[in-house]
Formats: C-alpha cells, structure tokens, sequence
C-alpha cells in the first residue's frame, strides 16, 4: 500500500490545485474571450492564490519535518522556534513606523521588514547555539527558540499596545497569516526557497534517518551531527523567514503534516519530503479555498482554517485505532 | 606503533573532571574491557576514542594518525558502536536498521549497493537477527533486541567495534549468547573490539586485556591474567572479592565476598 502513497498524493496534490482555481465566490465561465473579468480572476487572482497557498504549505510541511528529525521532537514546528514570532517584530514594526515602501517589486516593505526580523530572531537562536563549546544539544536549542519566542511576543504586544486602533488591527491581521496574492511575484519570490529547501532534504535525508534515532548513534554512523543541525536550522529558518515575510505566519501546517505524512508513508526522509511537499500543498490550498468560501464574501485568514481544520483532522487520526 | 593508542586523555564535563590522563594502547585483533565502578568514566571513554565526545584533552592515535580533525565518516568506517539507550521507541525495522549503518559507504544521492546489502545479510545471518529482521526493533526481547544492534555495527563494515554496557539488561541465558557471538567476531573475524563493563566476570571471561578506571584514573591496564593476580581488584570497586576457579577450564570468576561469607 505504501508503494501507492505517493503517486496518490501526487493525484491528489495535482486534483486539488487544478480544481481549487475554479472554486469562489464568483462563478467564472472562462469562454467569455481572453479580456473577461472571468479570466483575469482566474489569471491573476484564484491561480496565483493557489499556487501560493501550495508553495507555502508545501514549504511549511518540508521544514516542519526537518525540525522534527533535527530536535527528535515530534511537537517542533518552524513556528515555535521564534523565527515567525521574529518576523511578526519586524513587521508590527514597519506598521507601527507608519512607512510604506516596495523593493524590486517582489517584496513589499512590510514583507521585507518581516524577513529582517525573522533574519534577527535566527541569528539570536544562532548565536545561543554556537556560543556553546562543543555545541548545544538538541533539547537546550530548541528551549533557546522557545525563549526567543517569547521574547519578540513580548516585544510585539508592547508595539501593539502602543499603537492606535487602526496599526494594531492591521498587526493583528498581519499574524493571522494568509495567502492573498494578485499576480505572481510573490508566487516567484516562494518557489525557490521551497526548491532549494527540497533538495537539502532530499540530500541529507540519510542523515535525518540517522538522527531520529539518537544522537550517538547518529555520530557513531558518521553523522556531524552538531554542524547538520546548526546548518539545517540555518536553512530551515531562513526559508521560513522568506515564506513568513510573504504569507505571514500560518500555524499547525508544519506540526501536522509531518505527523499525517508519516503515518501514510513510512519514516524514510526522503520519501517522507516528497509526501509532506505534496500533502502539504495540497492541505494548505484546501483550507484556504473554504477560508474564502464558506463565509463568502466575508473571507477568514488561510491559518485561522489550518489551526481549526488540522487540529480536528489530527485529533481523529491519533483517536482511529 | 599500536593499532589503538590514547595519550594523556583527559576530560571534564560540568565542571567535573570525568577523565584525567589516561593512557594505554591496544593491538590489532585483541579484546579490551574496561571495567570500573559505577561513574569511573568508563562509557566517557569510550565515547572520548570514537570522538562521540571531542572537547577532551590528550590524543587518540589509531594505527599513529590522530583522530581529531578526521571526519566523522572516516571514523564510522572503522569504528563501529553497540550502544544501549533510546532504542527503546525506534520506528525502524531490524533490516532498515542494519542498513542505516552503511551510511558512512554510501554517496549522498545513492542507493543501497550489492554490497551494501552483502554486508546486511551477512551480519544479519551472523548474529542469528535474520530470523526477525522484518519486525520492528521495539518489538523486539531483549536478547533479540541485543543481536539486532550487533549486527547493525557488524553492518557498518569496519574493523573495530565499540560495545557499552553490552550484557546489562540481559537474563544468564542471554547474557552468555551475546559474550559467545562478541567472542566469535573477536576470534573468527579479527575485529579488534573494546567494550565497557562494570561485570568483573564477563571481563575475566572474554577480553584479553583489561583497563581498570576509578575516579577517572587508570587504577591498571594489562593483561587480563594479570589483574587479579595484581590484587587490585578489591579497591577499585571498594568491595572485597572472592576468586574461584571454572572446574572446566580453570578460568577465574568471583563474587563479592558478603554474597559468599
């Protein structure tokens, strides 16, 4: 049955992106002619939208793997370890500032005050590693995210409430995550990290093999373990610095879809990447395609749909036996 | 030149000093068993000359390179470890396991090789783990569970193996396999192996040479024939013994002399 698990999810993965597009609050017939508002809808709002809520989720799923094979904790996901909380300062900051800029017009200057800041909660987490001699373990480096987590949380809701109403609901918004998107540079700005993130943990997933089953027995195989885990986290934190800074942060993704895809496809790494890439994706379009329906035309934020969604599909699938 | 030999290994760990200068050599093919009380930093050691633990003073030479500043792949290819803790929730398979341990030979894109899995099935066949090698490794008893790791160290193809602790959550029936199997591998596949022991008796029975800790020094290194002869016994586990003799082949064991008086 295993065998089967991947191509399923890849006709899974493939049925959900191409039907989603078409799913909305407007009806699209797209043979009205290229000019349609139909088509325009479809062009550059539904397919980009979707394209990005797979990217993302795709992404999501990849590192909240990989997190979970680094720390041997099956309760690590990239939003825990304060890079998203870090992102969230930059970008409470930007809006707090009252600036509005664009770069390149890739990033907006709220994505970019977001990755700046999801860049200095890293290099925090960073540092706390490597200023330990011989390197922190697995547990004491991921007690140091926590804390840096709570320390921008801390710095967030001083900025909050120090600002007006209007700031503060934008901020408020700005951590709920989502995936609008108008156009494709966003979508152009989330697929490399997700391609250069794959393909890391396509190389070193015999090593993450290894690392799930101790450290010592890791090293004794011939696993660096202290360098793989200061460079996968490095890896791993700038990724989701790049996604947050676009998307915001969309929680439970990387808990669960680790949990799901093991279940469904075995413990081998690399099988387990290629499942959480395409289960991801997948899930990530699914819960943002009824944030935007079911209350339609009201639309609620893609991760307040995850958390709510995956939580629920999580409780039935560690109840079923 | 030894095979294996440790300069002036000293280590300290929160402060404490765990080891502090031990040096001794050991030669090709011979069986080493450090034995020691509880906390004489034995398994610290041993961890010290696979580099499991590196910020330890002193120097490990094997066959006169250091091993410092080799890369951990290197060492996997000759050093291979039985460890005993957290195996206790692995999700892997004997045979997944056991493959796992050529991941020293193998390439970062590559497959298992025909002789990858010559060496599998040949350590598998070994230790007898190829009757359960399809079961999950914590379903497994403890002698299976025991058989199961050998043969994934016997796996990883090197010429030296590491076992900590390999008889302690043994019963006697179990206890007395594994010490035959580590004897035939010593013997019949001239690996060179040390392992740590607080069990005077599997000492006395198996190793050809004995390193005695206590309190992070060497209390005596040598032959094993000359370790009780050399009396010392008594005062590294601070317990008086009572030697006897194997009616079969004249082999010392002892016990404790409040089990026996």
């Amino acid at each position: 049955m295993r065998r089967l698990t991947i191509p399923l999810l890849l006709l899974f993965s493939t049925v959900v992106i191409a039907v989603a597009p078409f799913v909305g609050a407007t009806d699209l017939s797209l043979l009205g002619g290229a000019d349609s508002a139909a088509v325009r809808i479809f062009t550059e709002l539904r397919l980009p939208r979707v394209l990005l809520a797979w990217i993302t989720g795709a992404t999501l799923a990849v590192c909240g793997l990989i997190f979970q094979a680094l720390f041997r904790n099956s309760l690590a996901s990239p939003d825990m370890l304060g890079v998203s909380t870090g992102a969230a300062f930059g970008a409470t900051l930007y809006i707090r500032l009252g600036t509005a800029v664009s770069f390149f017009g890739l990033f907006s200057g709220l994505s970019l005050a977001a990755f700046i800041g999801a860049l200095a909660a890293t290099a925090a987490i960073y540092a706390a590693g490597s200023a330990k001699r011989g390197g922190m373990t697995a547990a004491t480096q991921l007690l140091a995210g926590i804390a840096i987590s709570f320390l921008f949380s801390s710095l967030n809701m001083i900025i909050q409430y120090s600002g007006g109403y209007t700031d503060t609901f934008r901020m408020m918004r700005w951590t709920m995550g989502g995936v609008q998107a108008v156009g494709y540079s966003t979508v152009t700005a989330t697929l490399p990290p997700l391609a250069v993130i794959l393909l890391i943990v396509l190389i070193r997933a015999p090593e993450l093999d290894l690392l799930v089953t101790g450290e010592d027995i890791a090293s004794s195989r011939g696993v660096e373990v202290v360098k793989l885990r200061r460079r996968l986290f490095l890896a791993v934190s700038l990724v989701i610095g790049l996604n947050v800074a676009v998307c915001g942060p969309i929680g439970f993704v990387g808990l669960m879809a680790p949990h799901i895809c093991r279940k469904l496809a075995g413990t081998a790494h690399r099988r387990l990447a290629v499942a959480c890439t395409l289960f991801g994706g997948a899930f990530l379009v699914l819960c943002d395609t009824a944030a935007r329906t079911l209350w339609s035309p009201a639309e609620v934020p893609a991760g307040v749909v995850t958390s709510c969604l995956g939580s629920l599909f999580f409780l039935w699938l560690l109840v079923r036996r | 030149m030894s095979f294996l030999e440790i300069r002036g290994l000293s280590l300290a760990l929160g402060g404490r000093t765990v080891l502090d200068g031990i040096s001794f050599s050991l030669e090709r093919g011979r069986l080493l068993a450090i034995i020691g009380p509880n906390g004489a930093g034995k398994s610290s050691l041993l961890k010290c000359l696979g580099r499991l633990y590196t910020s330890f003073s002193g120097e490990v030479l094997l066959e006169g390179s250091r091993l410092d500043g080799t890369p951990q792949k290197e060492i996997a290819r000759r050093i291979a470890w039985v460890h005993q803790e957290g195996l206790d929730s692995l999700p892997y398979t004997v045979r997944e396991f056991a493959e796992m341990s050529r991941y020293p030979w193998r390439s970062a894109f590559g497959g298992m090789s025909a002789r990858d899995r010559e060496y599998v099935e040949e350590a598998l066949a070994l230790t007898g783990a190829d009757a359960f090698a399809e079961r999950c490794l914590k379903s497994l008893s403890g002698g299976e569970r025991q058989n199961a790791l050998i043969a994934a160290a016997l796996a990883q193809g090197t010429d030296i193996l590491f076992l900590d602790e390999p008889t302690s959550f043994l019963d006697y029936r179990h206890q007395a396999e594994t010490l035959k199997l580590i004897e035939r591998i010593n013997k019949e596949h001239s690996m060179t192996i040390a392992l740590v022991t607080h069990d005077v008796n599997l000492a006395l029975r198996t190793a050809d040479e004995i390193l005695a800790l206590k309190n992070g020094l060497v209390a005596w290194s040598g032959p094993r024939q000359g370790f009780i002869e050399s009396g010392l016994m008594s005062g590294v586990f601070d317990t008086e013994f009572v030697c006897f003799k194997a009616k079969k082949d004249g082999m010392p064991y002892v016990a404790p002399r409040v089990f026996v008086e």
